[in-house]
């Protein structure tokens, strides 16, 4: 009856495994997908550029992220604050997600969040559950 | 929800079983309003040392039997009830999970089961329902590594833990996280990453319009990481 039970069992100890060998990875190409979403989870809005643009910024010293140089084809991901991409007229809002319309675009700016928000976030204010014990 | 609880209440008086999983951020809202997640059964953690007293208490909960595929899961009789599925809580190696084997409640032992402790105990339509601490299931919920939709579900109760999380969550989070080895802080990382980065499903919180409360929790936990 509980050889269903053991299955699971299995299947966790080899997610740990997998979790342990990704780990080892991260300073290889596996990692560049953490190293990408890290960077996209710390941008609040992404924008794809014309390469005229985005060699333009460069000149400025915005210095590419190197994850883009690990991913093939490369591209050129640079973060800007919210005033400089403001002065972009051509730029074009790209969903953050790493979807097929991100990840086909080449050149991108992106945009960090500001200052961080107060924790906790709770929505909810002041109506927090009544606390029973 | 309400009704399956009230009905599984002998089991959740035993000392030391807490309602897990995705019920919690439901359970935690005001009243518990149980307007965050969407769920198909109710996770009752259960304490080896507790598992003897649970199944005595199982002994007066109606309306249920033991599915005789998965004893560890209790089907509902009737429509009006939603599964209880029992997990085993050890307080061992975190990252080992086994089997339980007992011939009427066996149990699957998830190790990061074993970052819960209690937490607060809700009313919930008059109800007593022991939660185990916002910070301790968020680690597990982030370390139990879980594919495809079942994942995505998980990481989506995360996100339903922050939006009720209180003051103080985030210093016990950043605590258990400092004391995990260096592999799974970056799991713990990478998994935040992934729903920074998720679209919305039907039924869960939106973490598209979230987005700053994960890059923000993302930034704390990198900044403990040392």
């Amino acid at each position: 009856m509980t050889r269903a039970l053991h299955r699971r069992a299995q299947q966790a100890r080899a997610a740990r495994a997998v979790i342990a060998w990704e780990f080892r990875q991260r300073n290889h190409s596996k990692g560049v997908w953490f190293r990408l979403r890290r960077l996209l989870a710390m941008t609040e809005v992404a924008y794809a550029v014309s390469p005229d643009d985005a060699a333009e910024l460069v000149r400025e010293g915005y210095q590419a992220e190197e994850v883009g140089e690990h991913l093939e084809p490369k591209k050129i991901l640079l973060r800007i604050p919210p005033e400089r991409a403001a002065q972009l007229p051509n730029k074009r809002a790209v969903p953050i997600r790493l979807g097929a319309e991100l990840l086909a675009e080449r050149y991108l700016i992106l945009v960090p969040w500001g200052p961080p928000a107060p924790w906790p976030p709770a929505p909810w204010g002041h109506a927090l559950p009544p606390k029973v014990k | 929800m309400i009704r399956t609880l009230t009905a599984a209440a002998p089991v959740l008086e035993v000392p030391g079983v807490v309602v897990i999983g995705s019920q919690v951020p439901n359970l935690l809202e005001p009243n518990a309003a149980s307007t965050l997640v969407v769920s198909e059964d109710v996770d009752i953690g259960v304490p080896l040392a507790a598992h003897p007293f649970v199944k005595a208490a199982l002994a007066q909960v109606r309306g249920f039997q033991p599915s005789k595929e998965e004893p560890s899961v209790w089907v509902p009789n009737g429509p009006e009830l939603i599964e209880l599925n029992f997990v085993g809580m050890g307080t061992g190696d975190p990252l080992d999970t086994f089997v339980f084997e007992d011939p009427d409640l066996p149990l699957m032992v998830f190790g990061p089961l074993s970052f819960l402790s209690a937490g607060l105990v809700v009313d919930a339509d008059g109800l007593r329902v022991p939660l185990p601490k916002t910070a301790g299931l968020l680690i597990e919920k982030l370390l139990t590594d879980r594919s495809a939709e079942k994942g995505d579900r998980d990481r989506l109760v995360v996100l339903g833990l922050l939006l009720v999380a209180r003051p103080g969550d985030e210093e016990e989070l950043v605590a258990l996280y400092r004391d995990l080895p260096p592999d799974l802080q970056y799991a713990t990382r990478s998994n935040l990453g992934v729903l920074s980065l998720m679209g919305p499903i039907a039924g869960m919180p939106d973490p598209t319009v979230h987005r700053a409360v994960v890059a923000r929790l993302l930034e704390r936990l990198e900044e403990a990481s040392g």
